[in-house]
């Protein structure tokens, strides 16, 4: 079982995945640890990525800090990871807690990284999330892991995926509960009592960025992610059609297909963000597609732009390549 | 080495054996809590934090109680040495750098308390096929899930402005405590044939 160090600190994670490919290193939410990514890794490995998988200081089988955990020692845990994959192509992918790290980790070492893939993530806590997150907290406190656990399926699932795992989420809930730490999560949600947004610093994030969102993840919600977009210049959304806040996990193989073929464009110098909106393909194999032009992407009813709002832009490589002599696509900016 | 307790009988118990030695280790651990819970309370309550020592206090007892009771216990010969190792652990080492002896007193109860409630899973040591409504069974889980509460009057003392200048000292002395209880119930276990990481 690989262990990395870090100050003192001792960190699982796994490698997977052709020695001399280019690299994906994934961030896990909170709650998860190394096994969840399994199938999304595999996804990735399929296509020749060299695959690393951690679990986050706090979390799984990692050192679990007693009494306080910084963002920056996250930052400095995955730092110390990419730096040890030595010189090649390295994308970060996080969801979540993770993808806030993972924007971290953009912002304080640009130079270090060819793509970053944030997946329902966030770079301040509006009302709503502040809320709901010090309600798992004192969910955590008052009913420990299970219950949070409890609130987050729902959160993070959709309901047929809930139907169809049914007698598979007690055994999960059980794994999650005995492998965390009551005192461990709640240092983990607390490193975000002080949280300054990271708002005004994502424009220092210049490395091709494609950001994931579940259509109908209501804990981090659309505009969460567009703010990302938006402040991010070399960026893309992708909204991942009927996914909830876990797509990750319900639908790892569409997600690691996603990622694995925005690396492949970033690689190839095809990529070009322009911080364009696109809709993730149902199945693996499928092409993404132009938000509709003229609509207002962050409403759930179809409400047409006001005509300042319309802008142009050439479609990412990723629909290109695979529709050769489409037309080009407007897209709302 | 087993990773678990047991294994439980046809009626789904933990081995008495097996039992006698966890929960008399629990109830040192605890009873020692309890007692320096009693001893830094004065008789009239003044503060809001010593409001929160009698709660702390109360449910420290109700765990000895409910250990006392739900216990199968059988003769062990071993305990009276491991009792004597134990209580001598949880003597109190007031915390270095302290702003008094009464407050490093305060941070070391707070931080065996941390150590004593995070750091001790019994129910996640019970093997799969125990009875749910087995009392011993029931009182792990119990005292698992009381213990995720009662960690929180730790956590907001120790991590409480009244203690950020001395920030590290406080986070030694809680590592240093966790070490201590980690060892000596990792040792406890091991005398029993479970091995845990």
């Amino acid at each position: 079982m690989p262990w990395l160090a870090c100050k003192s600190r001792r960190i699982h994670y796994e490698l997977t995945g052709p020695e001399d490919g280019p690299a994906c290193v994934l961030v896990n939410g909170l709650t998860q640890y190394v096994k969840l990514w399994l199938p999304f890794r595999d996804g990735l490995v399929a296509r020749g990525f060299r695959v690393a998988s951690y679990d986050m200081l706090g979390q799984g089988q990692s050192d679990k800090p007693r009494l306080f955990i910084d963002q920056v020692d996250q930052v400095d845990v995955l730092h110390e990871l990419i730096t040890s994959l030595g010189p090649r192509p390295v994308f970060v992918g996080g969801i979540s807690f993770g993808g806030v790290i993972a924007l971290r980790y953009a912002i304080e070492h640009p130079n270090s990284i060819a793509g970053l893939v944030p997946m329902s993530s966030f770079a301040e806590i509006p009302p709503q999330l502040m809320r709901l997150g010090m309600a798992m907290r004192t969910a955590l406190i008052l009913g420990g892991t299970t219950y949070l656990q409890d609130l987050l399926f729902p959160m993070n699932f959709s309901n047929a995926w809930l139907e169809a795992k049914a007698d598979i989420i007690g055994l999960a809930t059980h794994r999650g509960w005995l492998i965390n730490d009551v005192y461990a999560l709640q240092n983990l949600m607390e490193s975000f009592l002080s949280f300054e947004p990271l708002t005004d610093q994502l424009p220092q994030i210049r490395i091709p960025t494609l950001i994931m969102t579940g259509e109908y993840d209501f804990l981090t919600p659309r505009p969460l992610q567009d703010s990302l977009r938006t402040h991010i210049p070399d960026s893309a959304l992708v909204i991942v059609p009927r996914a909830y806040h876990a797509f990750t996990l319900e639908k790892a193989e569409l997600a690691a297909y996603v990622m694995a073929r925005f690396a492949e464009d970033v690689m190839a110098g095809r990529f070009q963000g322009k911080q364009s909106i696109w809709v993730a393909p149902e199945e693996v194999g499928g092409e993404l597609t132009p938000f509709p032009a003229g609509f207002d992407h962050l409403r759930s009813i179809p409400v047409r732009l006001k005509e300042p709002e319309v802008a142009h832009a050439d479609p990412p490589a990723q629909a290109a390549e695979g529709s050769e002599g489409a037309p080009q696509h407007e897209a709302a900016s | 080495m087993n990773a678990q307790l047991g294994p439980a009988d046809d009626e789904g118990r933990i081995p008495a054996q097996q039992q006698t030695r966890v929960s008399a280790f629990l109830i040192s651990a605890h009873g020692a809590q309890a007692r320096q819970l009693l001893t830094a309370m004065p008789l009239r309550l003044r503060q809001p934090w010593q409001v929160e020592l009698h709660a702390q206090y109360c449910r420290e007892i109700e765990m000895l109680s409910l250990l006392t009771r739900a216990t199968s216990w059988v003769p062990d010969p071993q305990l009276g040495l491991l009792l004597w190792q134990w209580e001598n652990a949880w003597l109190p080492r007031p915390m270095r750098g302290a702003a008094d002896h009464y407050h490093g007193l305060l941070v070391d109860m707070a931080a065996l308390g941390h150590a004593i409630h995070a750091g001790i899973r019994p129910a996640a040591l019970l093997p799969e096929g125990v009875a749910p409504l087995d009392p011993f069974v029931q009182a792990m889980r119990r005292i698992e899930f009381e213990s995720g509460r009662l960690l929180q009057a730790q956590i907001l003392f120790l991590k409480g402005p009244q203690l950020a200048d001395v920030r590290e000292e406080v986070a030694d002395a809680v590592e240093r405590r966790h070490d201590q209880v980690r060892e000596l119930w990792t040792a406890m276990l091991q005398g029993l044939n479970v091995a845990v990481e």
